[in-house]
């Protein structure tokens, strides 16, 4: 068994080091489109005269730089946050966090091209998280859910002695879980390292996520309160 | 002398508009496609003096496209210039560009290199920019 353990230790090793390349790759494409578009809008805005900026290319213009701006930072902030889980930079906190607080803040955040969002959870339901990682769990997934107008549904299920926050809506374009790899479909809103970062948020919460047919399932630890775990019963 | 026409092909929306805007301005007439598939459609239909070309695309990559028009002989010699994000400047030579720009590219850059494949020569104007 011994003789087989380094071999195999350094084929993994070897793997982790393709894809993380591949990974590294894509992420330096995807950010150079959004960059490009940044850049040559915002230099075209400062050569055109004040009266044209003031019309209808100066507006479409402004769009741009704006709308490009936004995708370079929800792909650099995704990815820091990406790294730093990776490399164990965050200092996680485990609170009893309310779900449906945390849903509402979500919601309050959601891009303008998600559809119709209904939170339906109790107020009283509580996991235990990091309130600022599990909000970014459910902007990425209120995000990715309601693309394009899709209607999104968050709820919570018993898993067992865990606890499984379901946001329902549109399935992912593609096999969205693991990493994209350079080669991997772009993603025009910068959006593409939103469920990655799911599962990293997941697995620093001690919790799993899956994808299944529209359902986003992200599950984690119920709460101890008082030394306890919280009646399984008062969950819906 | 019609102003030559400079086919844009790229799958994303904001660069596609970017750059016809930017060429736009130059007097240069410009067409659109999002991958190498609408992109053929396109050179069939009106044969541009130029295309510059995105590598990674759904549909049908840039390398597919680039092969696809090679084989046309109608079409065969417009020239290519590689507008990618990938920084890798030999992917160019793959598809017998003749020239590579990384994304992000100054707007000047393009100009001088759309403008010494169509022939206008000399410095590119910012006139209308």
């Amino acid at each position: 068994m011994a003789d087989h353990g380094e071999p195999k230790g350094e084929g993994r090793a070897g793997d982790g080091d393709e894809r993380r390349r591949g990974f590294l790759g894509f992420v330096a494409h995807e950010v150079r489109n959004p960059l490009s578009t940044a850049l040559w809008s915002a230099e075209l805005l400062a050569r055109i005269s004040a009266e044209e900026r003031g019309g209808a290319r100066g507006e479409k213009l402004s769009a741009m730089c704006l709308r490009s701006i936004s995708r370079v930072r929800l792909l650099v902030e995704d990815h820091f946050l990406c790294e730093r889980l990776d490399a164990g930079g965050v200092a996680v906190r485990r609170d009893a966090v309310p779900v449906r607080d945390a849903a509402d803040a979500a919601l309050e955040r959601r891009p303008p091209d998600v559809g119709q969002v209904t939170v339906d959870v109790a107020p009283t339901v509580l996991l235990q998280a990091d309130r600022v990682l599990l909000e970014r769990a459910l902007d990425a997934l209120v995000a990715t859910a309601g693309r394009d107008g899709s209607a999104v549904r968050i709820a919570c299920e018993p898993a067992g002695d865990a606890l499984a926050l379901v946001v329902a809506g549109k399935p992912p374009d593609a096999p969205a879980l693991e990493d994209p790899v350079k080669g991997s479909p772009s993603e025009p809103r910068g959006r593409a390292l939103a469920l990655p970062l799911v599962r990293r948020i997941a697995a620093a919460l001690g919790g799993a996520f899956s994808v299944a047919e529209g359902r986003y399932v992200l599950t984690l630890p119920r709460p101890d309160v008082g030394g306890a775990r919280q009646d399984p019963a008062a969950y819906p | 002398m019609t102003d030559p026409l400079v086919l844009v092909v790229d799958d994303d929306p904001d660069i596609l508009e970017a750059i016809c805007d930017i060429l736009g301005t130059e007097s240069y007439r410009v067409a659109r496609a999002r991958n190498g598939l609408e992109a053929l459609d396109r050179v069939d239909a009106e044969r541009p003096d130029v295309i510059l070309l995105d590598l990674m695309m759904p549909v049908m990559d840039g390398v597919t496209f680039a092969h696809a028009l090679r084989k046309r002989p109608a079409v065969a010699d417009v020239p290519i210039l590689v507008i990618s994000a990938d920084g890798n400047p030999q992917r160019a030579a793959s598809v017998n560009a003749r020239g590579y720009l990384a994304k992000p590219f100054d707007i000047d850059a393009l100009l001088a290199h759309v403008a010494a494949i169509c022939r206008r020569g000399g410095e590119p104007s910012r006139a209308g920019l």
